[in-house]
């Protein structure tokens, strides 16, 4: 554990050490990618200006939001398209339809819909998160042993029953790698949705920069949102091990 | 990425109207008690500044206005904003309201936004090139590539106005979509021969090196408005004291930034990331309380000849308040 670390720490010192060694030695002109030292004076900067925590709460509220409807909707959507062989058939063409359409593509009809608000960034997020989920928990239906299954049918466990003590402790890896993914997938459409509409958040605040001419702010902010994302990550897997710690996956991580 | 999101912003806003003739949200009825809240939805740009300043100098709320301003990135957000309700008011440059307009979208002007300091070389924006360019003159356009923010647009139309002015041919101009804040970048790698910029970006330019060979704002118009602040025909109908009282505090901010402008480059710190060398130094625009009729005519006129109102010619008596 403490080798990943310093070795993820090494690896990262080397990328802040190009950034460094690149715009100074004249490989790409200063002006538009100034050096790791004024990137961090205007990180400072930032980190001393209420309006950049006010940023940063909209989008992490954004965030927050967004993954709660996307993954509540795909675990529940999940569970009884993947438990009603019926409706998989049904649906399982109009998903595949729908999966890949980028979210920013629906940009122009938030915009009509909801203008630049709180909503818009929650459509373009709940429909990219919402697919991560969706997905994932209908492969984890789908992986039910269907001797386990039988055998709860034989005990006589009813159908909730099955479902609490079968189908979900099956589904559950897939649905925390769903979540994983839902979950840097919505920071990037809040992001973008704030850069491209203009709804508060980081992605507004990295577009005022870079309309003023603030080379060093717009990476500042860039590096933050850079970090909120790893943030993102470590946390969701943390959340994934305590929720699995039972699950012979984790179980064998922890052992090696 | 923009220039396509733009467009089909703009498709999918005259769609929207099309269909449903605006659309459905409520307007809350103006309350007995307390001030009522206006939302404005503008451009995060120096044009701006005066209804900042404004809302800092209590020139709203003393109109029983609670402000507040939503910045969208560009127009195609605003116009849609504004007929959904969400924007009581928006921010637009002229001639999209024109384009707006023949393609009869609901929208009316109701105060004066911004417009060019009429001073040939010290204006707001301008047409430029990098350093030691051997271009001098906007006649030797003809035939280069010059990046506009907008195709279709007040851009190209007054370039063009620029080049007949100086004896070129403006024909054989070929128009580059790139967001102003990219222009620098594209001009000092020489993927445009020349740009259309405005502030900050015109100072950028000219700290680059740059010179501005022509002032396509005081070519085409001796005081040309460029943009106004506008609002749906619905509320205008259906609430006239309260675009009244808008129009008359946007009327006096802007009165106030114009005798003010170390007040408005002080404002500008306040929604903008423009460091403190360029708002000292950047030139501002005019802000005259009025409309200037004669420029909308001239540029109205320009925009059909390029063909951008399609068969159509903007009506200005239904645009204008």
């Amino acid at each position: 554990m403490s080798r990943t670390w310093s070795y993820g720490l090494a690896g990262l010192a080397g990328f802040v050490a190009l950034l460094e060694v690149i715009p100074r030695a004249g490989l790409v002109p200063a002006g538009y990618l100034p050096p790791a030292a004024e990137i961090a004076v205007a990180l400072g900067g930032e980190l001393t200006d209420v309006a950049f925590w006010v940023a940063l709460r909209d989008t992490l509220q954004g965030w927050v939001l967004g993954l709660l409807l996307a993954a509540s909707a795909g675990i529940a959507l999940g569970l009884l398209i993947g438990a009603v062989p019926v409706l998989r058939e049904l649906t399982a063409s109009t998903i595949e339809f729908l999966r890949p359409i980028p979210s920013v593509a629906l940009i122009p009809l938030v915009v009509v819909l909801y203008g630049a608000s709180l909503q818009s960034k929650l459509v373009l997020v709940v429909y990219a998160a919402f697919w991560q989920m969706l997905v994932q928990v209908l492969y984890g239906v789908r992986d039910v042993d269907p001797v386990a299954d039988e055998t709860a049918r034989a005990y006589g466990l009813g159908r909730g029953a099955r479902i609490v003590h079968v189908l979900w402790p099956t589904a559950l890896p897939y649905v925390m790698t769903g979540l994983r993914l839902a979950a840097a997938v919505a920071l990037i459409l809040c992001v973008t949705g704030e850069l491209v509409i203009g709804v508060p958040g980081l992605g507004a605040r990295i577009a005022v920069a870079q309309s003023s001419g603030a080379v060093p702010d717009l990476y500042a902010l860039i590096v933050v949102t850079g970090l909120l994302g790893v943030a993102i990550n470590v946390g969701a897997r943390a959340v994934e091990r305590h929720a699995l710690r039972w699950h012979q996956s984790v179980r064998g991580e922890v052992a090696v | 990425m923009r220039r396509f999101l733009a467009a089909v912003l703009s498709a999918a806003a005259l769609a929207a109207v099309a269909a449903c003739g605006g659309t459905s949200s409520e307007e809350p009825g103006t309350t007995e008690s307390g001030p009522r809240k206006v939302t404005v939805g503008v451009i995060p740009i120096v044009d701006v500044a005066p209804i900042y300043l404004g809302k800092e100098k209590g020139f709203f709320s003393a109109r029983g206005i609670d402000l507040e301003l939503v910045t969208a990135q560009g127009g195609a957000a605003i116009v849609p904003g504004v007929l959904s309700g969400d924007f009581q008011f928006g921010f637009s440059n002229i001639t999209s309201l024109m384009i707006a307009q023949t393609k009869n979208v609901p929208v009316k002007i109701v105060a004066n936004g911004a417009a060019s300091t009429g001073v040939p070389g010290k204006d707001f924006g301008g047409v430029v090139v990098g350093k030691d360019s051997p271009i001098a003159t906007a006649a030797a356009l003809a035939g280069r590539k010059v990046a506009v923010n907008t195709l279709k647009n007040i851009g190209d139309t007054t370039v063009r106005e620029s080049v007949r002015k100086a004896g070129g041919d403006p024909g054989g101009i070929q128009f580059v979509e790139i967001p102003f804040p990219d222009m620098p970048a594209a001009l000092e790698s020489g993927q445009v021969d020349a740009a259309w910029v405005v502030e900050p970006q015109l100072s950028a330019v000219k700290a680059a090196g740059g010179t501005v060979i022509a002032s396509n704002f005081t070519d085409t118009a001796p005081n040309l408005t460029i943009a106004a602040y506008f609002a749906g025909t619905k509320l205008i109908a259906d609430d006239p004291d309260l675009v009244g009282r808008f129009t008359e505090a946007i009327e006096e901010s802007l009165a106030y930034a114009d005798a003010h402008p170390d007040e408005v480059r002080a404002v500008l710190s306040s929604y903008t990331k423009i460091s403190e060398e360029v708002r000292a130094a950047l030139i501002l625009p005019k802000w005259p309380t009025e409309v200037d009729r004669a420029s909308l005519e001239r540029l109205s006129e320009l925009g059909r000849a390029d063909g951008i109102f399609g068969d159509a010619t903007p009506d200005l008596a239904a645009l204008l308040p």
